[in-house]
């Protein structure tokens, strides 16, 4: 039997835990939290500034042409839905598979999913013609007689994904944070943060009873949301597969979407957990390096089944003796777009290999630098997809380029600019751990090698 | 009475008023008026001297304020009214159709213009014109959009040019004021007159006329003549005449350096009577092709000959050597002085590294078909020193295979649209050197455009008095004349024309002059008539119909009928009906007999070595008239694929050893003349030859030829290549003289070219077993009529397919038809209101053409074959677009269309993006022209789109149903034929047949059906409603060339 190290480090007690954790909310933000802040804003402000030029003046301004019908827009939206996956993974099934070391990372991860599906969200309308028609796409009564929606596209199939998706991840996060909203709002000391925190706990007492429907709630929220980690990227991988295009219909995308969604995600986390650890130091004994080492761990797996996907495409291309499907393949790895491939490759593949050695597992420079590689590894993977595809298929007198333009980059930087300022704001506004789900993965009262009997769903707060 | 009883009771009141000086007891004047402007501002009077009273003034503040703020609240309102007085022929929302011609540098079209509510919109070939039948060229169809350019002239302008005709500043003047100073100095005589052809029988006989009253003389000289053509048949058979030249009777034909189905002389024509005789059987013809360059005839060619540009003559004179000295077949066999003639250019073959197994195989086609041959050659892109010669060998050589009279008409019905020659304009040139001219009058030519300066052209214009120009625009030559006296749009104006011999067409207006434009012929009358030597027209109109009643009605033989019936008739027809003319074209007349004597004038001395500069005119661009024609500088050249500009063409040989990459900037000196020029890598051309097309570098021609977009610009549109040539010893030397060519290092311009031409040589992505274009040889074909299809067994759904009970449109496209002339392009532009985007977005791939013209090349780069593949939306009964689109914004009609929705569209391209053949079109940006005169050009049966929606080709759905309502109105069924969509009206070569494929019996079905019918990318079994028939070249040397491998 395996047994992970303690959890958390520093000999807490249940006091030191909540203030602890209590304490970003409560003080002052710091220098440091104020300049990432800034610096998130100021990118925000160019995300914004870039989408009213886009929807004013036209798609024309992004890289998008004739045969590339889908640029940018499409790459990071598939990007941003990637990272999300990683929030519910650590919520849900580690959570219905009794990983207690989720504990501590859980609450940021799920933030993370719902902000980065809240900026995936952005793409699909800003790549449309006209984004102002969007709602088009929603099933709902309308006066423009008999004209419905298409069920048999895949970007319908999308937009009920990424909506059932979104919603779930909110109400999940939402629902595991009343008890941690109510302690802070017994620790406000002021009128509108009591108020505010009261409004957000739902009347939450701590009773027995409110513990009881709250873990079953919790329970039936994670099995809910499990098959839609799956099914989310399966089906944004549909939007490749279902089509005809070479190098996007194959049967191999779904399980390798998800399996790279995962990878991404935990990319994500990890950096995102190493800055937190930076910017909170309290927090470093929540977020062990044991933590960072588990996602590693993962990150380096996930990527073994990255490398295998793309092997197999490889195989595939051979195999079917169909010769445009050959020669997406050779043109992905040695056509002009060739350094994006090997980009990709390199940055998911080989870099994560260096997780083998348990000292890079450990050092948090270490896996930071990969972990970014890994985020730009999977960008470049869904640029790979979209752009290399398009731009050479079938005929080739059409064949065409696709050059960044600075609309590109706007929307693209931007949207990191969108993402952390929501993310800084969560974790000045939440608290960034569960403080009721951490306090019984304490050590307290127990043998350190001592296996805990009575765990599982139920926690004494 | 009353006057005393006033004057009492003044001096009453005076007793009795109150006083404060003596000027208000005396009333004098002044103090009255001081006393009145005593308490100054008056709110309501106004001060003699200001324009407005206080309270004036702030009225009019007030209501503009409000009517700035309100203006900006709602749009007006545009009450669209009915007409009050109707005019006969016009029904709102329904076109009316008028025939007419139209003549475009010697390229003589009879059209069928469609207007709406009076605007014409859309030019349609006149089927039943001998010349064209049907016909047009992207340019004739670009003319519509011509009437509507912003940059036209809108009136007569008088230019203040100083002593060198060089700082000109244009003030606008009457017509009446015009007229006064013109005819002062037309009293003075002699007055020459330049233009090009007019090929307008009444047009002449009017300047005639006028050149008899002011002892004018009339000279006549085209940009893109036929000089090299007249003369050698004057020195050959003693008429100075153009041909017609037959290739429907032809079963080989042979050009040297002619680019007849792209550029030379009459390529309509020519690619309409081609087309008749590549019938896929075993009477098809064949065309071999030598030249330098790579044309689009070249790209046609069933053999193409890549020969250095030194040596077309020598080939022709080796090809002849070969069938009279070694085959000793012919009369002049045993002539020693045919022999002498011929010796040098025994061993052309060797010499040119050319197999001579060509000049044997093709020496014994020619004569095995002798009388059933043509030898063709002429053109710009001719060494000028070849030209002569060359014409004289081509001539000796078709006289020999008995072809004269046969398959080159010359005494039935001969062209009669190059008439200019270049003689002519030189010694215009010494006669205004000389002073002896006072008046100049230029008539649609744009001589300062497309002669050098070392012409002395624009240096002799000094030392005339009046220089008057007459073109459409105060461009380069309208800005150093003293009088721009703008003519009409032909689409505005009435005339005739004689494109050839006996075959009179009639040109009538289809709108009002748009602008304060005054006929050419008009001017002249009037002109005639302020001079005192009256007319007996009293315009224009009338000296036209006077023309032909007393000239051509008298040619009219069919029978009775008064001159107002046959008018009507001419007008109705836009070309006079002689019953027998189509009867006594098609005949053949006696061979001439050839002087020998010829042979003494077609030498030529060796050039000397090196690369040579050969200038070309584009399918598109031509002469450069119409450069500010947005379609126009749009069009995908048929050859390149590159749009906005000109570029030197190298050959990749040339290229390498230079350094030069596509688009590398090179400095070109030839004849002294330097210019900047951006490369293009032409596969199969030679390496000793470069080209350069002529027709851009217009400064002066308008917004769209500027690349700065500004109305009068430094930087045009490409580079004005006629500058290259040069006067030398009573020639224009414009092709053929030494070049030089340096690398101006680093620098690159970009050539926004609508195909990806970059990975050419990347052997690594060789486009190899993708059996997009069924094409095979004739031998195969023979064999088997399905060679060169690439089949893949039984495909089957497993989902419903779609039934079709009523019509099912389709469409076929034959490949061996189409020569990739691209006429279709613009046509489909011009129904469909298609925009053109401009250089910057092609080069970015947003091109908007719903049809384009698929170019590929096929085999060794060094001389490839080229296969041209119309690719526009198939209309798949399984259509990968409709099942992806969310909102259902393209559908499929139960006739078999699929149908884009605009206004459901949201724009997610997901369609295009799953259209294996990427047909489909994004708004990027509005595209919408709000410009005042060019958005008259929209045709309005068809939405203009807004951005951010997807369009492809509809079938011109908008031509189906008003067909379908037009039959249900007459209650009759619909007929096969009568559903012709824009690109079909408008092909040269018939190459494409639309129609119900439910009707068994129509065309369409047949060749759908037929064995040479394929789909493209059919293993996709999207089942599209476009099959292609098999392209089939015939080369010579069938067995030893690469045809083999058919299909599989």
């Amino acid at each position: 039997m395996f047994t992970r190290d303690q959890l958390i480090t520093g000999n807490k007690t249940l006091e030191q835990i909540t203030n602890d954790i209590c304490e970003p909310v409560e003080t002052v933000p710091t220098i440091k939290w104020v300049a990432l802040m800034l610096g998130a804003n100021s990118t925000l402000l160019i995300f914004v500034s870039t989408l009213i030029m886009i929807i004013g003046l036209g798609m024309g301004l992004m890289a998008v042409n004739h045969p590339i019908g889908w640029g940018t827009d499409i790459i990071t939206f598939v990007f941003w839905i990637g990272i999300g996956h990683a929030g519910t993974l650590i919520s849900a099934i580690l959570f219905l598979f009794r990983q207690k070391w989720r504990t501590s990372i859980a609450r940021s991860a799920e933030a993370m999913t719902v902000f980065a599906v809240m900026t995936a969200g952005i793409f699909p309308l800003l790549h449309t013609g006209r984004p102002w028609l969007g709602y088009w796409l929603l099933p709902y009564p309308n006066q423009r007689g008999p004209l419905w929606i298409n069920f048999r596209s895949p970007l319908l199939w999308d937009v009920f994904a990424v909506s059932t998706y979104m919603t779930v991840s909110v109400v999940f996060w939402y629902v595991g944070m009343v008890p941690d909203f109510a302690t802070l709002r017994d620790r406000a000391k002021n009128k509108i943060r009591k108020i505010a925190y009261g409004a957000l706990s739902l009347g939450w007492r701590g009773t027995a009873r409110n513990w009881s429907h709250y873990e079953m709630t919790y329970l039936l929220l994670a099995g809910l949301s499990t098959p839609l980690v799956l099914s989310v990227h399966t089906i944004v991988s549909f939007d490749f597969a279902v089509s005809q295009l070479p190098g996007w219909h194959t049967t191999i995308f779904p399980p390798y979407f998800v399996a790279g969604a995962i990878f991404s995600g935990f990319g994500m986390v990890v950096t995102l957990m190493t800055l937190v650890r930076i910017g909170f130091p309290k927090f470093k004994d929540y977020v062990t390096i044991n933590h960072m080492e588990v996602m590693n761990k993962i990150i380096m797996t996930t990527g073994l089944m990255v490398g295998y996907a793309y092997a197999t495409e490889f195989f595939i291309a051979w195999y079917s003796g169909n010769p445009f499907e050959s020669f997406v393949f050779i043109n992905r790895a040695f056509g002009p777009y060739a350094w994006s491939y090997w980009i990709m490759v390199t940055c998911n593949v080989f870099i994560p290999q260096l997780f083998w050695w348990k000292s890079i597992r450990r050092s948090i420079p270490a896996m930071f630098v990969i972990s970014i590689c890994v985020n730009i590894g999977m960008w470049f993977e869904r640029f790979v997809i979209v752009v290399t595809s398009l731009h050479r298929d079938f005929l080739p007198a059409n064949w065409g380029d696709f050059i960044f333009t600075w609309a590109d980059f706007g929307v693209l930087f931007g949207s990191f600019g969108f993402f952390l300022t929501l993310f800084l704001l969560y974790l000045r506004l939440a608290p960034a751990i569960s403080i009721a789900e951490l306090k019984p993965v304490l050590n307290v009262g127990r043998d350190n090698n001592g296996h805990d009997a009575s765990s599982g769903g139920t926690h004494h707060g | 009475m009353s006057e005393i009883t006033e004057n009492n009771q003044t001096q009453q009141n005076k007793s009795e008023k109150l006083w404060v000086g003596l000027e208000h007891y005396y009333d004098d004047p002044k103090f009255l008026e001081m006393a009145q402007k005593e308490f100054l501002s008056s709110p309501l009077s106004s001060e003699p001297d200001s324009e407005f009273g206080r309270r004036e003034f702030l009225k009019l503040m007030g209501a503009s304020i409000a009517l700035a703020s309100t203006s900006c609240i709602r749009r007006p309102a545009n009450k669209i009214v009915p007409y009050v007085k109707r005019p006969d022929e016009v029904v709102p929302g329904v076109a009316n159709y008028y025939a007419t011609s139209w003549l475009d540098n010697g390229q003589g079209f009879g059209m069928v213009i469609k207007t709406r509510e009076g605007r014409p919109i859309k030019a349609e070939g006149l089927l039943e014109h001998p010349v064209n039948r049907g016909g047009l060229s992207a340019r004739a169809q670009a003319h519509v959009l011509s009437v509507y350019d912003p940059d036209r002239a809108r009136g007569p302008k008088k230019n203040i040019v100083n002593e060198k005709r060089t700082n000109s500043d244009s003030v606008e003047v009457t017509w009446e004021a015009a007229d006064k100073e013109v005819i002062e100095q037309l009293k003075k005589g002699k007055v020459r007159i330049l233009s090009g052809t007019l090929a307008s029988p009444s047009t002449e006989s009017l300047i005639s006329e006028f050149s008899r009253a002011f002892g004018a003389k009339h000279i006549v000289w085209d940009n893109l003549g036929a000089d090299d053509v007249k003369e050698g048949q004057a020195l050959c058979y003693g008429q100075e005449a153009v041909p017609r030249y037959r290739f429907d009777k032809a079963k080989t034909v042979v050009s040297f350096g002619a680019d007849f189905l792209g550029t030379y002389l009459s390529p309509v024509e020519f690619t309409k009577l081609f087309a008749k005789s590549r019938h896929a059987g075993p009477l098809m013809s064949q065309l071999v092709v030598f030249e330098s360059l790579y044309s689009l005839t070249g790209a046609n060619a069933d053999t193409r000959v890549s020969v250095a540009s030194d040596q077309l003559f020598a080939s022709l004179m080796g090809l002849i050597h070969e069938i009279v000295v070694v085959n000793k077949k012919s009369s002049y066999a045993g002539n020693a002085e045919v022999q002498k003639w011929l010796e040098p250019y025994a061993n052309v073959a060797v010499n040119n590294g050319v197999s001579s197994e060509i000049f044997s195989q093709l020496a014994q086609e020619l004569w095995k078909n002798r009388g059933e041959s043509l030898i063709i050659s002429g053109g710009l892109n001719i060494p000028t020193k070849q030209a002569v010669p060359l014409q004289i060998a081509t001539n000796f050589l078709n006289s020999l295979l008995d072809n004269d009279g046969k398959t080159i008409d010359v005494n039935i019905s001969p062209n009669k649209t190059y008439k200019g020659s270049f003689k002519a304009l030189a010694l215009l040139i010494d006669e205004m050197k000389n002073g002896q001219v006072s008046t100049l009058i230029i008539h649609r030519s744009n001589p300062i455009y497309s002669l050098p300066v070392s012409s002395g052209f624009q240096e002799a214009l000094n030392k005339v008095g009046l220089v008057i120009y007459t073109g459409d625009r105060n461009d380069e030559t309208g800005r150093i004349s003293n009088m721009f006296l703008p003519d009409h749009h032909s689409l505005e104006n009435w005339g005739d024309g004689e494109f050839q011999k006996q075959v009179y067409s009639i040109q009538q207006p289809t709108i009002r002059p748009m602008f304060n434009t005054r006929a050419f012929q008009d001017s002249l009358l009037t002109w005639m008539s302020l001079g005192g030597s009256k007319s007996a027209a009293k315009d224009w109109h009338d000296y036209l119909v006077n023309y032909w009643k007393s000239n051509i009605y008298g040619q009219w033989t069919k029978g009775a009928k008064s001159f107002e019936e046959f008018w009507v008739d001419v007008l109705q027809r836009g070309v006079m009906d002689v019953s027998n003319l189509s009867a006594k074209r098609s005949a053949t007349s006696g061979a001439r007999p050839f002087s020998l004597g010829a042979l003494k004038n077609s030498k030529v001395e060796a050039a000397p070595p090196g690369t040579k500069l050969l200038m070309y005119s584009k399918v598109g661009m031509g002469d450069g008239s119409m450069a500010n024609i947005s379609w126009i500088q749009e069009f995908p050249d048929p050859v390149t694929k590159i749009t906005w500009d000109n570029y030197l063409t190298v050959s990749e040989e040339f290229a390498s050893k230079n350094g030069l990459k596509e688009g590398s900037l090179v400095e070109v000196t030839a004849n002294e003349y330097v210019e900047a020029l951006p490369v293009h890598i032409q596969p199969g051309q030679h390496s000793n030859a470069v080209g350069v097309a002529v027709g851009y570098g217009r400064r002066f021609a308008g917004k769209i030829a500027s690349e700065s977009g500004e109305e009068v610009s430094n930087r045009s549109i490409g580079q004005n290549a006629f500058l290259f040539a040069k006067l030398e010893n009573d020639q224009w030397i414009r092709s053929g003289m030494t070049v030089k060519v340096t690398v101006i290092e680093d620098k690159f311009h970009p050539l926004a070219c609508t195909q990806g031409h970059h990975m050419l040589r990347d052997k690594k992505f060789e486009v190899k077993d993708r059996n997009i274009i069924a094409h095979t040889s004739l031998t195969e074909f023979l064999k088997n009529k399905k060679a060169g299809i690439h089949q893949h067994g039984e495909l089957k759904s497993i989902w419903p397919e779609h039934k079709y009970t009523g019509h099912k449109w389709a469409m076929v496209i034959d490949s061996n038809s189409c020569t990739g002339c691209s006429a279709c392009v613009v046509a489909c532009q011009s129904e469909n209101n298609i925009p053109a985007v401009g250089k910057r977005y092609v080069l970015e791939g947003r091109e908007m053409h719903w049809i384009r013209i698929d170019r590929y090349y096929r085999g060794d780069p060094e001389a490839p074959e080229t296969l041209y593949q119309p690719m526009l939306c198939q209309h798949c009964d399984n259509a990968p677009c409709e099942t992806v689109c969310p909102v259902v914004a393209t559908s499929h009609s139960s006739e078999g269309l699929n149908e884009m929705i605009y206004n459901r569209c949201v724009g997610t391209r997901y369609c295009s993006n799953n259209c294996p053949y990427k047909v489909r079109r994004f708004n990027w940006f509005n595209y919408l022209d709000h410009n005042d005169t060019l958005k008259l050009a929209y045709n309005p049966e068809v939405t203009v789109r807004s951005r951010g929606v997807m369009e492809k080709c509809t079938f011109c759905v908008q031509r189906i149903k008003e067909a379908k309502q037009t039959a249900q109105d007459k209650k009759v069924p619909l007929a096969d034929g009568d559903i012709r969509t824009a690109c079909q009206q408008s092909c040269p070569a018939d190459a494409i047949s639309f129609g119900d494929n439910n009707d068994k019996g129509s065309q369409v079905s047949q060749l759908f059906n037929s064995d040479r019918a394929s789909v493209v990318l059919e293993e996709l079994y999207a089942k599209p409603a476009i099959k292609y028939l098999t392209k089939i070249k015939n080369p010579l040397m069938a067995q030893v060339s690469s045809h083999q491998e058919g299909g599989h």
